[in-house]
């Protein structure tokens, strides 16, 4: 009973900080048909930002997680100014804003490591403590990250299924052309994902770093894993992503417990192997039929 | 004839560096239904798709009212009062029929109207209102296409674009759909109609325009095109 509390555990927690993570991701693919190579930094960037608003300027926690998400916001945007918004309407943007956006995560993640140096940082929360369930001990900074995260995908469900914006949101990813004819500005609907995006990356960072250390690879991994789950929920399937996102931290959280932290990345590729043979179009995902 | 509301002058489009349509010229008088007809893949659908700003155009000029359209943004078409229901299948499958059409009134202007103007809606199409919580992407053909249409009529606009209406629907659909065409001519609505066959629409038609590999090479009053045989059996393989 203990070892599957202590999986639950561990699995939730991972599973809440990888949702957090994919989300924007799995946004901006489906709504702009976009890989962002830079969301790795984004990462990054939200949880130093979080470090210097905290322990830099003496801001609460609190203000630094909103610092921390304005700046991946910010961030998020200015990846559409400056380079998707005059290349999405090119037919090789899928493969072009690859490049792109490998080679603004390079010079972002030099710019960190100019600024905050290569040392791994600790994030100033407090919460060092916990509670006991059985024998399993459960900090209370894993709990905050779990909390955090479902108050926010809740928040995105709402934002997506009942604002204005989020409708434009869905009809843009669900059928460019269509929503240009209703009259829908796609431009600015790229520039609020991305923005959110950047947001919910940033976000991620605080979470992941809190519980972790933060240095400048720190989004490398969870970016990692973010692609793997949006494959496996099928690409831009948000809520897909969100069971999937659940799914394999609880998976990765018990092959690390029965056969080592080091299977876990290689069961989990496997994992994307076997959906990419089986559903192509992801577990959750549909078959896209184009009409010609 | 009356000042064009929208006149298209000379142009021209395509895809890939292929030519579709090649001076191409149109002029649609405020409050007229007028057809253009042709062989499909002849260019009608790249026609519209250039009116309401989808496809760049390689030359030539559009005029809303005297004011040019082309080059700007499709949504700023929208905005200026053109309204285009494309052809194909249902534009936003995942969300609700009363979504759909919601997403008509997306501009200010119909948006302030939007509640009152669901309900002429789903007055006009019952069906729609049987159906408004219903995704889209469970509708019939023939209910997709009155979604369309619905959320066209939605935006309110100046010139409604509408292309093959007709397009695999079962003859009592396109009955239906043709009322309600109807309807909004005699409302005094401006329509451009894109269409492969003549039988029907040629009953609401002020003018026909017949595109044929890019080029018009032929225009008149519908009623002289249907005693033109040979020119139903050259052009429409009728």
């Amino acid at each position: 009973m203990d070892t599957f509390i202590q999986i639950l555990a561990s699995g939730i927690t991972l599973g809440a900080m990888y949702a957090v993570g994919t989300i924007g991701l799995s946004l901006v693919w489906g709504a702009l048909r976009m890989l962002n190579m830079a969301h790795g930094v984004l990462i990054a960037a939200g949880g130093y930002m979080a470090w210097q608003a905290i322990a830099g300027w003496g801001l609460s926690a609190p203000l630094g997680l909103v610092a921390a998400m304005a700046a991946g916001a910010l961030l998020g945007a200015a990846i559409y100014w400056l380079a998707a918004r005059f290349m999405f309407r090119n037919e090789a943007f899928e493969n072009n804003i690859i490049i792109v956006t490998f080679g603004l995560a390079i010079a972002l993640e030099n710019g960190i490591l100019k600024v905050f140096g290569g040392y791994p940082l600790a994030q100033p929360f407090g919460l060092e403590e916990g509670f006991r369930l059985g024998a399993v001990h459960v900090p209370w900074k894993n709990v905050l990250v779990v909390a955090v995260s479902v108050a926010t995908m809740a928040a995105m469900a709402w934002f997506l299924a009942r604002t204005r914006m989020g409708r434009a949101i869905r009809a843009t990813a669900q059928n460019r052309d269509a929503a240009q004819l209703m009259g829908v500005a796609i431009g600015s609907v790229f520039a609020q994902v991305l923005a959110i995006a950047g947001a919910l990356a940033a976000l991620s960072g605080v979470l992941l770093s809190s519980i972790t250390t933060l240095s400048p690879q720190v989004g490398f991994d969870p970016m990692l894993k973010a692609f793997i789950i949006c494959v496996i929920a099928g690409l831009g399937n948000v809520m897909g992503a969100l069971y999937a996102a659940f799914a394999m931290g609880l998976f990765e959280a018990a092959v690390q417990f029965f056969l080592g932290v080091r299977f876990a990345l290689p069961l989990m590729l496997l994992l994307v192997i076997l959906a990419l043979i089986w559903r192509p179009y992801g577990v959750f995902g549909r078959r896209e039929v184009r009409r010609l | 004839m009356a000042e064009a509301l929208l006149l298209v002058e000379d142009i021209s489009a395509g895809y890939h560096g292929q030519p579709v349509l090649k001076q191409v010229s149109l002029a649609i008088p405020a409050g007229s239904v007028t057809m253009v007809v042709g062989p499909n893949g002849h260019g009608k659908t790249t026609l519209l798709r250039c009116i309401s700003g989808l496809v760049p155009l390689a030359g030539g000029t559009i005029r809303l009212a005297g004011a040019r359209i082309d080059g700007i943004r499709a949504d700023r078409i929208v905005a200026a009062g053109v309204v285009h229901i494309p052809q194909g299948d249902l534009p936003f499958p995942e969300m609700s029929v009363a979504d759909n059409l919601l997403m008509g009134a997306w501009l200010p202007p119909a948006r302030a109207a939007a509640s009152r103007r669901l309900e002429e809606i789903y007055a006009l199409l019952p069906r729609l209102a049987e159906r408004h919580r219903q995704m889209a992407s469970t509708l019939s053909g023939g209910e997709r296409r009155m979604l369309a249409i619905g959320r066209g009529l939605m935006a309110g606009g100046r010139i409604l674009l509408v292309d093959e209406p007709s397009l695999g629907l079962a003859p009592i659909v396109i009955e239906h759909i043709y009322d309600i065409l109807q309807g909004l001519k005699a409302e005094g609505r401006t329509l451009l109609l894109v269409e492969e066959n003549l039988s029907r629409a040629a009953e609401i038609a002020d003018d026909v325009h017949l595109l044929d590999d890019g080029r018009m090479v032929w225009q008149g009053e519908a009623d002289a095109l249907l005693e033109r045989p040979e020119i139903f059996a050259t052009y429409l393989g009728a």
